[in-house]
């Protein structure tokens, strides 16, 4: 058999081979590397920006399938003032004690021009709301492997979740916007 | 008129003067205030009023300081004995030290503590220290004492101020008042001349 004739038989074979790796085995599906993450938040006490975080949260992130999910666990906020925290805890603001957990579950991915829109609901202290979170993704090589960064911001409004009940629905001492920002370092994993 | 001249405080002087004493009045009220309220929207206001207004004090401070080097100073009156030249020098450096030291350690406490200050929700002042508990409970009692200190050396102040008003019956109080440049300030003027 002339090498030609082995290549043209083996194109179509090639092709079809090709085709069906792309079906049966799309990407890799990506999670968290927990050390290297961080989900903070930036609010506005008195005039002046303020910082928090969450310590516990999972990320799951899936770009063939364009899913990405994420689960906070509420009671790991942390603002670095035992006095705010006790009250930021307790009923009026998160309530962690009736709702441990937030999610937001991405039902929509879109690719824009520098990165990703990702929308859906978002369940914060008992409140859905459906909310768009544009991020970037990249995957670098750090440490000898390929991790990929998740990266970017949105702003919340607090009240639209009931964070803040009673006087503390005022906001000239305490702003309505919280600037959530996220910057997560994800590993491939098998599906 | 607006500069001070030997015998009398210019405008500059006088406003600056009075301004600083009625802020000083309402920093004291917002300041025990804020502290007896408990955690809420309005110990928040109050405190954000508290330090807002502290560091208009600081900056009014320093303006008045600049503005008094640049200048001679009026004349301590002739009839005190050296002791009161004495105090009344010593009184009125201590009072700008500590307008400078109460609104500094207020501003590092709220640092420590690691609650950036907002001058009247305009402009974010950074921190001057890293966050730390320990010197922030230290920055508190500092600034009380200092707080207490201001009371006693303004308590001296005003009746010092008073005693010249209404014993000694000299200008002292009168030449930090406006419109009142009384004919024995320029003729003791005149006379020095």
């Amino acid at each position: 058999m002339s090498p030609a004739r082995i290549a043209r038989l083996m194109i179509p074979w090639l092709a079809l081979r090709t085709a069906a790796i792309a079906h049966a085995t799309p990407g890799p599906v990506y999670t968290l590397i927990g050390a290297h993450s961080t989900l903070t938040y930036t609010f506005t006490q008195a005039g002046a920006a303020n910082q928090g975080r969450f310590k516990k949260f999972t990320v799951r992130f899936d770009p063939d399938a364009k899913r990405l999910a994420v689960r906070i666990d509420m009671r790991s906020f942390d603002t670095g003032d035992a006095q705010r925290n006790s009250i930021l805890g307790g009923r009026d603001f998160f309530d962690v004690a009736r709702y441990p957990q937030a999610r937001f579950t991405a039902t929509r991915l879109e690719r824009t021009s520098s990165g990703y829109l990702a929308t859906g609901p978002l369940t914060l202290r008992g409140v859905t709301r459906t909310v768009a979170v544009p991020f970037t993704w990249r995957i670098v090589e750090t440490d000898g492997r390929r991790v990929g960064l998740l990266e970017g911001s949105t702003v919340l409004e607090r009240l639209e979740f009931g964070v803040g009940q009673g006087e503390w629905r005022a906001t000239e001492w305490l702003g309505n916007a919280v600037t959530v920002r996220f910057a997560l370092r994800m590993a491939p994993v098998a599906r | 008129m607006l500069r001070n001249t030997r015998a009398r405080w210019g405008a500059l002087s006088q406003l600056l003067h009075w301004l600083v004493a009625a802020l000083i009045a309402v920093q004291v009220a917002l300041g025990l205030v804020g502290v007896a309220l408990p955690l809420s929207m309005a110990k928040l206001a109050t405190l954000a009023r508290h330090k807002s207004l502290g560091i208009t004090i600081l900056a009014l401070v320093l303006i008045r300081l600049l503005w008094r080097l640049s200048q001679p100073a009026p004349a301590l009156p002739a009839n005190l004995k050296p002791y009161e030249r004495r105090l009344a020098r010593l009184t009125h450096a201590s009072l700008y030290g500590l307008l400078i030291a109460l609104p500094l350690t207020g501003w590092i406490m709220s640092s420590a503590r690691g609650f950036p200050v907002s001058w009247f929700n305009l402009l974010q002042l950074p921190n001057l220290v890293t966050r730390s508990v320990p010197l922030y409970h230290a920055m508190v009692r500092v600034h009380i004492a200092l707080a207490v200190a201001l009371g006693v050396i303004l308590a001296l102040h005003v009746a010092a101020a008073i005693k010249h008003h209404f014993v000694l019956k000299d200008d002292t109080l009168r030449r930090m008042l406006p419109g009142t440049a009384s004919a024995r300030a320029e003729a003791s003027e005149t006379i020095k001349e």
